[in-house]
């Protein structure tokens, strides 16, 4: 990772753009942005979510034009109009959200919009076989896109910049899909192709990975350049506030809470894939305590989301017990569970969790089309609805012109303000929560994290689903690893590192007397 | 307390499973329906079912079928769900009938691809440009067209014809049999030899009085599959069925290649239509002559699962089951009951091979139903038989669509930004 590799100085930087501003109706998206990339270099744009990084960065892939601004390539000033014009200057984009269609194969997936390169057939294979080499991609050009894994569908998408011959690779927030072995391998892929001449804009607001790999840092809040930093010498906590530009909020909770008193009580848990082969929930034991927030870490696709759409009912099980406060809820539905006390902040809230085109006060009758304060008998309670609505906007701080907007109208943060406060409201004995804190920015962020704290200080159970393993850890009183399907290990927040929960995810084992594995070994199938 | 899992770190990339490849798979399919035709044929009794005639009029049967399913593939390819084939299929048979009967079979197929190609334009600008339920959209078209027709039929065709549900007679294509092969199968075909008679029965049919039509359905088949799978077009037309965002961030113009594949469909469903028309046995426009032939198009390619050669395998299918009803009547179909019986017995026999417990008991079940049907009765009423087609469909729509896999974009409205 040196930063001499090839930064030339008598020569242009590689991208230069000045006095970016973008205007949405009613927002400013970016003002007056500066950023200049040097050639070779790995240059961090960190900021906030909201903070503009990702409209910033489609100005420069061509997907938006900028108001007012120019941008400079090798330093020549152009124009996009369209991505095609900026892969065309030789500037390659990787999406944060894959772009990917499943059913092609990692070819069609790589030559598409760039078949007047070498086609669509031999001697576009025989070209992507020799660039994978570089991505640390290792299968064979053939593949349904749908058969990789998160890292290697990665690696295809950065393929993909690299076919169509970008020399500077805009990298969105690569490392929020993988676990912290999958972040070191695409490292040592990034510093590979940097030496190789590439330049890369890596975007993240993950602070320690920025300091690990990149030579210089521009840090972006609310719309605008705010400074530059050496990653060298600057820590985490000093780019942080200038990404926040005041105090941090910590997952940390401080003194235990956990009492005797099981609420949830999930034996022998099991479900089996919808072909019947596999099982994807493998015999569950858990227990939640009341004030305890118990922490469920994991590869996404291990089964999480099962577990969470079995206790909830939104799944039948295929076997075992669930329990709330001795009340047995195996053979009850989704409502009735939730009447019987369990709040439930879903992974996805868009699919899950709101109805986006309604209004927020609407919202908040979902799932509590049964109870106070937003049902009396069989009717509806419109008026209780709207007030407790209005509650729920004051006391939980979500930013909005009022409760008849759509829930569409409101930012990512403000929506899961919403739902956390409306799965708070109705008394819950337990709390379900998958990825509360994901695609929010900081400030939400904090607000859920007190919230959540303050109800298990009141004596609330919570099961928490993350991807964030600070977050996780931070919050968690006890932490269980789920390995396809299984609950494979328990650590001890106090004194485990991510690395640690990371190993234990992938299932290489642990190096750590922080993680504890509890699977014993049952079979010898596979 | 530091230990190993049990299981071995994750192998990055899966390793590939050797496939059998698609053409050796068409080739067994067809091989083993014509094995099974052969022997349910030879324990019933009936050598209508492999004859040369049933052939021949499954073939034209099954002709707007694969038109229309080619349609739809096209345009689901693209991301577009074209319940409208229906409606542009009976755009595509008064066209058809409107230019035949003034200019000739080759004009009709003109101005059956014309029509056919509007329809398209339609449902292209409603569900593309502004972004309609694709559904909505589609059943709106079907109404449309025929309304339409019917109103311009009256219109034109009533002063020639005397009727306002029909059109003047068309002028019928040449056909062409395949000279001396013909002959030489139908002898063979004579002698009643098991197998080889009724191998030479299908064939016979096949090369039998073939129409200019017939063959260029036929060639459509290969073209589009040529023209979706292997060129950069069809590249970027199934990626903008697949994840229409990717393909736009990768510069594939999104809107241009759904309406090209839009108008394409309504183009294939409005040369279904001409078929219809030019089949020897009409000539004419008759008002609901497609009788849901656009749906069963549809039903066809799902069947297929949005490939071309399980259309065929589709189309032929409702093709055979309808020609079947049409030449030979209630008794022979029922004989078709008995091949289910015989198929059943397969699949029992590979659902047990495969250990899946469940669907073998339900096939086992299901056949012996149909065995007792096939030994109670003497033949399938009447009223029954000419809805066979349609029982198949939903037969076996119900049975096929469980493993099914359609474009993940299919029917999602596509909004750039």
């Amino acid at each position: 990772m040196s930063s001499s590799t090839s930064v030339g100085t008598d020569e242009h930087p590689a991208v230069v753009l000045t006095g970016i501003t973008k205007r949405f109706p009613g927002v400013v998206a970016n003002s007056d942005v500066h950023l200049t990339v040097r050639r070779g270099e790995v240059h961090a744009l960190c900021g906030e979510n909201g903070a503009g990084k990702s409209t910033l960065m489609k100005i420069l892939y061509g997907m938006q034009p900028p108001d007012e601004g120019t941008i400079e390539v090798d330093g020549e000033q152009v124009r996009f109009r369209t991505p095609s014009d900026a892969i065309k200057a030789g500037i390659g984009m990787v999406h944060q959200h894959f772009m990917l269609a499943d059913n092609l194969t990692v070819q069609e997936n790589v030559v598409l919009g760039a078949e007047a390169l070498h086609g669509i057939g031999k001697k576009a294979r025989a070209r992507i076989i020799e660039l994978s080499g570089r991505t640390g991609l290792n299968v064979d050009p053939g593949v349904l896109v749908e058969q990789l894994g998160v890292a290697d569908r990665q690696r295809v998408e950065i393929l993909k910049v690299l076919y169509r011959g970008a020399k500077v690779i805009i990298l969105d927030e690569p490392t929020a899909v993988l676990v912290p072995q999958e972040v070191d391998e695409l490292f040592e892929t990034v510093r590979g192709m940097q030496a190789q001449g590439y330049t890369f804009l890596f975007i993240s607001h993950k602070l320690d990975e920025v300091r690990a790999i990149a030579d210089s840092v521009t840090v972006i809040r609310r719309g605008t350049t705010v400074g530059s930093a050496d990653p060298k010498t600057v820590s985490s906590r000093q780019l942080a506030e200038m990404m926040v530009g005041s105090e941090l909020p910590s997952p940390e909770t401080r003194e235990s809470t956990v009492t005797d008193k099981v609420v949830l009580d999930v034996k022998g848990l099991r479900l089996l894939a919808p072909d019947g082969t596999r099982p994807i929930l493998d015999d569950i034991d858990l227990v939640v305590r009341s004030g305890e927030v118990v922490g469920i870490a994991g590869v996404e696709g291990n089964g999480q989301t099962e577990l969470v759409e079995a206790v909830m009912g939104m799944r039948k099980a295929g076997g075992g017990t669930i329990t709330l406060l001795d009340k047995d809820l195996s053979k009850l539905g989704t409502l009735a569970r939730r009447e019987a006390g369990i709040g439930y902040v879903p992974e996805d809230r868009h699919r899950h969790g709101l109805l986006l085109t309604q209004p927020l006060w609407y919202n908040r009758i979902l799932g509590y089309q049964t109870r106070k304060p937003t049902s009396k008998g069989v009717w509806l309670d419109i008026d209780g609805a709207k007030k407790d609505t209005e509650r729920i906007v004051a006391d939980f701080d979500v930013r909005t012109p009022g409760i008849d907007v759509p829930a569409a109208a409101l930012s990512g943060g403000n929506q899961q303000k919403l739902v956390v406060g409306r799965e708070l409201s109705g008394d819950p004995v337990l709390l379900i929560a998958s990825h509360p804190t994901r695609g929010v920015d900081v400030g939400a962020q904090a607000l859920i994290w007190d919230e959540i704290k303050r109800a298990r200080a009141a004596g609330l159970a919570v099961l928490l689903i993350s991807a964030d393993l600070d977050e996780l850890i931070g919050l968690s009183d006890t932490i269980k690893v789920m390995l396809r399907g299984r609950l494979v290990a328990d650590a001890d927040p106090s004194t485990v590192t991510p690395e640690d929960l990371g190993s234990a995810m992938t299932g290489a084992g642990s190096t750590s007397a922080a993680v504890h594995e509890t699977a014993t070994v049952e079979e010898g199938e596979n | 307390m530091i230990s190993t899992l049990e299981e071995k770190p994750h192998v990055p990339a899966a390793p590939r499973k050797r496939r059998v490849p698609g053409w050796a798979v068409g080739m067994i399919s067809v091989a083993g329906a014509v094995l099974l035709l052969s022997t349910t044929s030879y324990l019933t009794g009936f050598p209508q079912m492999t004859s040369s005639g049933t052939t021949q009029t499954a073939v034209r049967l099954a002709l707007p079928i694969l038109l229309a399913g080619l349609g739809g593939l096209w345009a689901e390819r693209a991301g577009v769900v074209n319940i409208g084939l229906e409606g542009m299929m009976i755009m595509g048979t008064w066209g058809a009938a409107w230019a035949g009967y003034q200019w000739g079979p080759w004009a009709a197929l003109v101005a059956a691809v014309v029509f056919g190609s509007l329809g398209g334009l339609l449902h292209a600008i409603a569900t593309v440009t502004f972004g309609v339920n694709h559904i909505v959209s589609g059943v709106a078209i079907n109404l449309l067209g025929a309304g339409l027709t019917k109103y311009l039929s009256t219109l034109l065709f009533q002063p020639l014809s005397n009727n306002p549900r029909q059109s003047p007679p068309v002028q019928p294509f040449d056909t062409f049999s395949a000279a001396g092969l013909s002959d030489w199968l139908r002898e063979l075909e004579n002698e009643q030899r098991v197998i080889i008679s009724d191998v030479a029965g299908i064939l016979g049919g096949l090369v039998t009085g073939v129409s200019p039509l017939t063959m260029i359905a036929i060639l459509l088949l290969p073209l589009s599959y040529f023209l979706l799978w292997r060129t950069r077009f069809g590249l970027r037309l199934r990626s903008v069925g697949e994840n229409p965002h990717a393909a736009d961030s990768l510069g594939v113009k999104v809107y241009l290649h759904k309406y090209v594949a839009v108008i394409v469909s309504g183009g294939l469903a409005g040369l279904g239509g001409a078929a219809l028309v030019l089949n020897p046995g009409q000539l004419s426009y008759l008002e609901g002559q497609t009788g849901g032939r656009g749906y069963i198009g549809l039903a066809a390619m799902i069947f297929g699962n949005w490939r071309p050669g399980g259309l065929l395998g589709g189309a032929a299918l409702f093709g055979y089951a309808d020609g079947l009803q049409l030449r030979s009547g209630g008794e022979v179909v029922l004989g078709l009951v008995y091949g289910v019986v015989i198929l059943l017995g397969v699949i029992v026999v590979w659902q047990l091979y495969r250990r899946k417990w469940f669907s073998a008991a339900a096939a086992i079940v299901v056949a012996v139903l149909m065995y007792l049907l096939y030994i109670t009765l003497d033949e399938i009423p009447g009223e029954f038989v000419s809805y066979a087609p349609h029982m198949v469909t939903l037969a076996v729509l119900a049975v096929a669509s469980q493993r099914l896999r359609m474009p993940a974009a299919d029917g999602v409205v596509y909004r750039r930004g």
